[in-house]
């Protein structure tokens, strides 16, 4: 009999000496932080820039060049914020048809050119749009924007070279925020 | 006659270009909460998951497109690394209909894969969501998602070995057993 309980508790033991370390392994804990009460929002006053018929090789200024849209940080969170454009494509059939968007703000056959500029912005003027979002507010170590602060900003379009004419082309350039 | 055909040139070139606009302007207003999660000590082989919340504040019904976006390195936080794999990420739902002056969320699951190479790692991952819209300027928020694995991954037990371990303890104990047993028997 003695015999027998000797056994198992060194069956016993041996077992917790090779359960501890897996037990100790799952006593750490997760961590989610959603930090502070933080919102995030931004407002334009403006999204849309009826053109109507535009010839080639022009380029079209919005009206106010630079104070045309204000952007306007909401929430509570201070704020990076950022643009990019894409191609603009024909509205009736848009994979047959579309307007490249330029990687630095220049046209060609096909291929157009969109800038913008920020009011105030001396150091930089007219900044191309391209298909990598690229920063808007801060730039060159600025300050992000905080909530209630305002940038007004304008566009400019250089249209293509040449292109098919009566085709309709739309395309959309995002402004996007992120907490800084 | 050059002058002509220059002008037949530029009439036939002529086109519409973004959508005229009868209707009026609309302001882009909606916002997310909250702005930045961290998630701390998950480790390999386990899930985290929390809510995004959408605010719709337009006075009209909008679908929202949530996205998933690896940053540029130089807007990580300091010490941060890209996200190894988008996949690791998912949501309750890639599109949300919210009404006007409401509030809908969204389940975000971050589940690390079961590998020690994952362990004591620090990553930086964007959720971006954009109103659906066909206007000319668009606005897409995102949230920054931080995410720290623990040092040790989590071990999930091996039936094999565990099965081995205890015909192990089973034999022990029975040779231990009747190695007393005959001990006590020759004494």
């Amino acid at each position: 009999m003695k015999a027998l309980i000797t056994s198992i508790v060194a069956a016993i033991i041996l077992a917790l000496i090779l359960a501890l370390p897996a037990l100790g392994e799952e006593s750490e804990s997760i961590t989610i932080t959603m930090t502070g009460v933080n919102e995030i929002s931004i407002s334009l006053d403006k999204t849309q820039w009826p053109l109507g018929n535009v010839a080639t090789d022009m380029e079209y200024m919005t009206s106010p060049a630079i104070e045309w849209c204000t952007l306007t940080v909401e929430g509570n969170s201070n704020v990076n914020t950022f643009i990019v454009g894409e191609d603009a494509k024909w509205v009736d059939n848009p994979s047959a048809y579309k307007w490249t968007l330029s990687n630095d703000g220049t046209n060609g056959e096909n291929v157009y050119g969109l800038q913008f500029r920020i009011s105030g912005d001396t150091s930089r003027g007219y900044v191309p749009v391209t298909k990598i979002e690229g920063e808007f507010w801060p730039y060159a170590g600025d300050s992000s924007l905080a909530p209630g602060d305002t940038k007004q900003f304008g566009l400019k379009l250089l249209t293509p070279t040449y292109f098919i004419g009566d085709r309709q082309v739309q395309t959309q350039i995002t402004i996007s925020a992120v907490a800084a | 006659m050059v002058g002509r055909i220059k002008l037949a040139g530029l009439i036939a070139a002529l086109l519409v270009i973004l959508l005229p606009s009868f209707t009026l302007a609309q302001d882009v207003n909606f916002s997310v909460s909250p702005a930045e999660v961290k998630i701390d000590n998950l480790p390999p082989g386990e899930a985290a998951e929390f809510e995004l919340t959408i605010h719709n504040k337009y006075e009209a019904v909008h679908f929202f497109t949530l996205t998933i976006f690896q940053p540029p390195e130089e807007e990580r936080r300091e010490g941060r690394a890209e996200f190894p794999d988008d996949s690791w990420i998912s949501l309750s739902s890639q599109e949300i209909e919210v009404s006007a002056n409401s509030e809908a969320n969204v389940t975000v699951t971050v589940a690390i894969p079961q590998e020690q190479k994952w362990a004591g790692e620090d990553w930086e991952i964007w959720l971006g969501v954009t109103p659906e819209s066909s206007d000319l300027l668009a606005v897409r928020l995102y949230v920054r998602l931080l995410v720290s694995t623990s040092t040790a991954h989590k071990t999930r037990p091996n039936p094999g070995l565990v099965a081995g371990v205890v015909a192990g303890i089973i034999l022990l104990g029975c040779g231990g057993y009747y190695y007393f047993r005959r001990k006590a028997k020759l004494e």
